[in-house]
């Protein structure tokens, strides 16, 4: 019964090869026009919702709590925040060792409810804890794109 | 089982290529809706949201992605997807959680953003044929469309320049849509000199490839009472699946419609579906189809509908106008929200507010029908005022 046959090679067997012929474009959409439009000047930008006293950082279009819309509530929330929790990666995305591990950290920006999934950078992985209080790191103006690389990574606040 | 009402309704303008991201364009869908009724999201229990492959947005777990956007952020959230046929199974799998008692209000939510995929959301289609005995073709949607075209003409004796009427009415109609992407005054020539896609498929016989979202909110009947004095009733639904290997399928008839739309009208107590259907939004993503599915639906017999379309009966003062919105030909095809937006069109329809679209004879009982997954899903929905 081929279903618990064990077949060495797959060439044992007929089969043909296939692809799914798609690639995308993904627009940064209204809000987030904004936050990287900001980015690119250096500033780290979120969105208010006034009645339920939260900032979302990226700022979006609504509230998913109220549905109020906030596009007339978005604010520079500043560059810094502290690790709400961190990791350091081995292995990359296609499976094979990195060269040198990075350290990965969600940072919760100050002063908001909402945060940015970044690398950290100038410390060492033994150094980084829960609450470490962090800042962005630019590139130089020249070199933003108006993406989330705009920030090169975080790094502790001296 | 209770009685379910759509008390507000929100629509998207449907566009090509929308700068909103797919969150962006379903939260406006919802914003509409919740406005138009005057809701809040606080008084919405649970929400259904219908939205097509995900490889039109280019998300994996989309229906996941589009959550906080539809409402649901800590909510009772599904998501359900039958290909075209998702934008008129959204309001039936809302109208369970209803019928059922579960839950008294129901927010349906339906979103497509196809401009994300590049080249062309068309490739996304191609494993969806056999990947053995099909794909090494490289088939088509067109293909498959042009197959059947070929079969329901020839089986019937229909004529390119007559079915050609379909794209002249619909984006005709569309004129007065304030959501249509492709409205427009365009002839029988047009419609034939138009390039070549697939023969016997020009291309003014097809949707075009959209971006929108569109929603709706249900409410049980002492809801509905309360929040609206002109609730519309999801009276009839029906659902069905035909075989998914095509090459079983006769192709010049849609069985799989016809079994969904006995299911709605035996709920609804129809008997006679060409006499008590005043206003119906057939599933048009192609010119023929409106046709195909006017049969599949029993607004006609198997082979009356070209004459039916000449006759002028399914023009918006006709006796049983089809498509008054503009339909997918002109108002445009965000796959999961076509069918919602036909859901919408007849809900308007119904209230009498369509505006410039509205169907003389101040209709009581209309129907909405869309088709997809495999090519071979039927849905169906009977409202009445
Ligand atoms: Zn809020």
């Amino acid at each position: 019964m081929a279903l618990i046959e064990r077949y060495q090679k797959t060439t044992d067997i007929s089969y043909w090869e296939g692809q799914i012929p798609m690639s995308y474009i993904y627009t940064v959409g209204r809000a987030g026009e904004k936050f990287f439009r900001e980015m690119m000047n250096g500033r780290i930008f979120g969105a208010k919702c006034e009645s339920c006293d939260v900032t979302y950082v990226p700022p979006r279009t609504y509230c998913e709590k109220c549905f109020a819309r906030l596009e007339d509530h978005y604010a520079d929330v500043g560059g810094k925040g502290t690790v709400h929790t961190f990791t350091e990666c081995h292995e990359a995305y296609d499976g094979t060792k990195k060269q040198k591990p990075s350290i990965v950290a969600m940072i919760r920006i100050e002063g908001t409810q909402g945060g940015i999934v970044h690398w950290l950078g100038e410390t060492h992985f033994k150094d980084v804890y829960i609450g470490m209080s962090v800042e962005a790191v630019f590139k130089a103006k020249k070199d933003r794109e108006g993406g989330i690389l705009d920030i090169k990574y975080f790094r502790p606040i001296k | 089982m209770r009685r379910v009402a759509i008390v507000g309704a929100g629509l998207t303008k449907f566009v090509r290529y929308a700068q909103e991201t797919p969150k962006e364009l379903a939260y406006e869908g919802v914003r509409m809706a919740l406005d138009s009724c005057e809701m809040k999201l606080s008084d919405i229990e649970c929400v259904v949201h219908g939205t097509a492959p995900d490889a039109f947005d280019g998300v994996h777990m989309k229906g996941e992605y589009l959550s906080d956007a539809s409402g649901a952020y800590r909510k009772p959230y599904m998501r359900h997807y039958v290909g075209g046929g998702t934008g008129v199974l959204s309001p039936i799998h809302g109208w369970f959680h209803v019928a059922s008692g579960m839950f008294d209000t129901c927010l349906v939510v339906t979103e497509e953003k196809m401009s994300c995929a590049y080249p062309h959301p068309a490739g996304a289609f191609l494993t969806i044929f056999d990947h053995t005995t099909e794909q090494p073709l490289y088939p088509t949607l067109i293909w498959i469309f042009a197959i059947e075209m070929n079969r329901f003409m020839t089986t019937h004796g229909y004529r390119k320049e007559d079915i050609a009427l379909v794209a002249v009415k619909n984006k005709k109609n569309a004129i007065d849509h304030p959501s249509a992407q492709l409205a427009a005054e365009i002839t029988v020539e047009d419609v034939l000199n138009s390039e070549v896609m697939a023969w016997p498929v020009n291309r003014l016989d097809i949707s075009p490839t959209s971006d929108g979202a569109a929603a709706i909110i249900l409410a049980a009947e002492h809801v509905a009472r309360r929040v609206t004095e002109k609730p519309i009733w999801i009276d009839g639904v029906g659902w069905a699946l035909d075989t998914a290997y095509w090459c079983t399928r006769d192709l010049y008839y849609p069985d799989y419609v016809e079994v969904a739309a006995r299911q709605a009208y035996k709920m609804s107590g129809i008997r006679e579906p060409s006499k008590e259907i005043h206003v119906a939004e057939p599933y048009d993503p192609f010119t023929y189809k409106e046709l195909h599915h006017i049969e599949g639906l029993q607004l006609c017999k198997r082979g009356e509908s070209v004459q039916m379309l000449v006759d002028g009966v399914t023009q918006r003062t006709g006796n049983l106008p089809c498509c008054p919105s503009g339909g997918a030909l002109g108002v445009g095809n965000p796959i999961a929200a076509t069918g919602l937006m036909k859901i919408i069109e007849i809900f308007l329809q119904l209230r009498e507010e369509a505006g410039k679209r509205q169907v003389p004879g101040k209709p009581t009982c209309g129907l909405a029908q869309a088709w997809g997954d495999l090519m071979q899903v039927g849905t169906v929905v009977v409202m009445r005022s």
